[in-house]
């Protein structure tokens, strides 16, 4: 299994508490902003921190999601137009 | 010792940009050497432009129709084709191509929703302007196109509040069109600030839903997941217009107006040291901006341009004149079209001073969400602001570079990213100008009246700040 970790820069309030639990994942700017340094983790180990991070991050800006919500294995919701042939 | 044009100081603060008093009115002109591949249906030197001259209410429907047609009758597997056979790609500044935001929207779930963005937040851009105010009916029919491959009924049609729109140009056209019985989709129009970002898609799409023009933060694409949780399709005046075209003229004829690489022709926007500033011209085929610009009566090469928008890429004037203005023959200079705008620097004046004024302007538009923004961007004005005025220290240079480098990617929009790529353009294409300002010898060119049409750069921001975003 592999996760994507990405943080929110809006909600981001530059607490660096992300990086105490997950240094490799994130680099700090010299305002404490994090930013994501490896976008896919797929480490045991790293997933574990980047959970823990994400647990955390007092404003729920660090996000951990499972690679499986990706678009490209997004289910696909039929649509009323989509089922006539795309040509 | 030079002072810059547009540092805070320098302007009253709180007075509300005027940007309508800024620039002459647009100019409508055809550029000649268009293919005559498009001859039937209209001015054979131009295709959205052709036409009538301009007239205060624009084209009229009669006009119209008596040059186009009503919008053929094609259901919307049909306009998917004609999308995916030109190629169309968005002329707001992405070049993302349409077909696959149609298709993406599709695939989701739910009922998509569709916005025409026409707020052309990029100050000195007026393509999308003339376009609305000259032939608001080849926009509609391209927008109502664009419904049906989506299978929508109902257009939103998005502008600024101000800033001479077209709204109430629009408003008529679209209530001819009800009387007239066309087989429209519902038009709404939705008016939101006049601020740069808030042109940005995940904006504009955020405040049609109800909320404020600024950017959102989004894991998955607009066409996916808009904030309205159905799928957003945010495409540009200019590109439904080309749609209504392509409809007419088909994918075919409508490439061959351009490169290979950049079917169709493209509108541009002349700004900065041009006789008239603001003069939105069609180019097709290799035009180059050279020809653009002798559109204008320029006879050689000016010191430099700016191309794509003010958060656009330097290029050396001498480059810039043999330089056709497409998609790949722009990359090779590491520019991209971006707004189509074309920014004009005279010989004599300074590129480091215009490109002060223009980093300090976008610092104040950040739209005071993302932290690094917010804090990075002013910082990085400083510096420019410092380079210009020739008291920067060369090792100042590389501490200006690790801030760009922090600030890159670092925010919910794009923003931070084009102040980031002007500044690396900037130091790059005016490498001697930014070592014999480093030295503290700037040139006498420093002293030169400003002279793109930068906005005053007197938005308070910070985070927090709610004013003029709704
Ligand atoms: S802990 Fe959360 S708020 Fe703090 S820096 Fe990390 S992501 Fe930003
Ligand atoms: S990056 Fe800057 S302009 Fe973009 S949303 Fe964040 S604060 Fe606003």
């Amino acid at each position: 299994m592999s996760v994507e970790i990405r943080i929110d820069p809006i909600l981001c309030r530059g607490h660096a508490i992300c990086a105490l639990f997950f240094s490799d994942g994130v680099d700090l700017d010299q305002w404490g902003f994090g930013k994501v340094a490896v976008a896919v983790v797929d480490a045991p180990r790293d997933i574990r921190r980047a959970r823990r991070a994400a647990a955390a991050c007092p404003n729920g800006a660090f996000i951990v999601r499972e690679r499986s919500q990706d678009l490209a294995n997004a289910p696909a919701r039929p649509h009323p137009e989509s089922s006539q042939p795309v040509a | 010792m030079t002072v810059l044009p547009s540092t805070r100081t320098n302007y009253p603060r709180r007075t509300p940009p005027r940007l309508d008093s800024l620039w002459a009115d647009p100019v409508v002109a055809p550029i000649e050497r268009v293919g005559a591949h498009v001859g039937g249906l209209g001015d054979p030197g131009t295709l959205l432009l052709s036409g009538p001259a301009p007239s205060p209410g624009g084209e009229g429907l009669v006009s119209h129709l008596s040059r186009w047609g009503t919008v053929p009758g094609i259901d919307g597997a049909g306009v998917r084709a004609l999308l995916r056979a030109s190629a169309l790609d968005g002329r707001g500044g992405g070049g993302f191509p349409l077909i696959r935001k149609v298709e993406t929207a599709l695939l989701g779930g739910g009922l998509p929703m569709l916005i025409v963005n026409a707020s052309e937040s990029e100050p000195s851009s007026r393509k999308d302007r003339v376009l609305c105010a000259h032939r608001p009916h080849l926009m509609l029919d391209g927008a109502a196109l664009l419904a049906t491959a989506l299978g929508v009924d109902e257009v939103v049609i998005h502008l600024h509040r101000a800033s001479g729109s077209p709204a109430s140009i629009l408003e008529a056209a679209i209530s001819d069109r009800r009387h007239r019985g066309l087989a429209d989709p519902r038009w709404r129009i939705s008016t939101g600030p006049d601020r740069y970002v808030s042109g940005e898609a995940s904006a504009v799409a955020g405040f049609v839903d109800g909320g404020q023009a600024r950017p959102r933060f989004t894991t998955l694409p607009l066409a996916v997941e808009g904030p309205s949780g159905r799928p957003t399709v945010v495409s540009n005046a200019e590109t439904v217009a080309h749609l209504a075209a392509i409809a007419r003229v088909g994918p075919d004829a409508w490439g061959s107006l351009g490169a290979s690489s950049s079917p169709g022709s493209r509108l541009v926007t002349l700004t900065g040291a041009v006789p008239q500033p603001g003069t939105v011209l069609e180019l097709a085929g290799q035009a180059t901006i050279g020809d653009a610009l002798a559109y204008q009566g320029l006879t050689d090469p000016p010191a430099a341009v700016l191309i794509g928008g003010f958060a656009g890429t330097w290029v050396l004037g001498e480059e810039a004149w043999q330089t056709p203005f497409t998609r790949a023959a722009l990359q090779c200079l590491g520019a991209q079209p971006g707004c189509g705008l074309i920014a004009v620097l005279p010989h004599g004046a300074c590129a480091l001073t215009e490109t002060a004024r223009i980093v300090r302007y976008l610092a104040g538009e950040s739209a005071g969400q993302c932290g690094t923004c917010v804090a990075g961007l002013p910082r990085l004005a400083d510096s420019c602001e410092a380079i210009a005025r020739g008291s920067f220290r060369r090792r100042g240079i590389r501490k200006m570079t690790a801030l760009a480098d922090a600030v890159l990617g670092s925010g919910a929009c794009g923003h931070p990213d084009a102040v980031v790529r002007l500044i690396r353009s900037t130091l790059d294409v005016f490498e001697d100008d930014v070592v014999r300002h480093l030295a503290g010898k700037p040139c006498r060119a420093s002293d030169h009246p400003p002279v793109l049409a930068v906005p005053r750069a007197d938005h308070a921001i910070g985070r927090g700040d709610t004013r003029e975003w709704e």
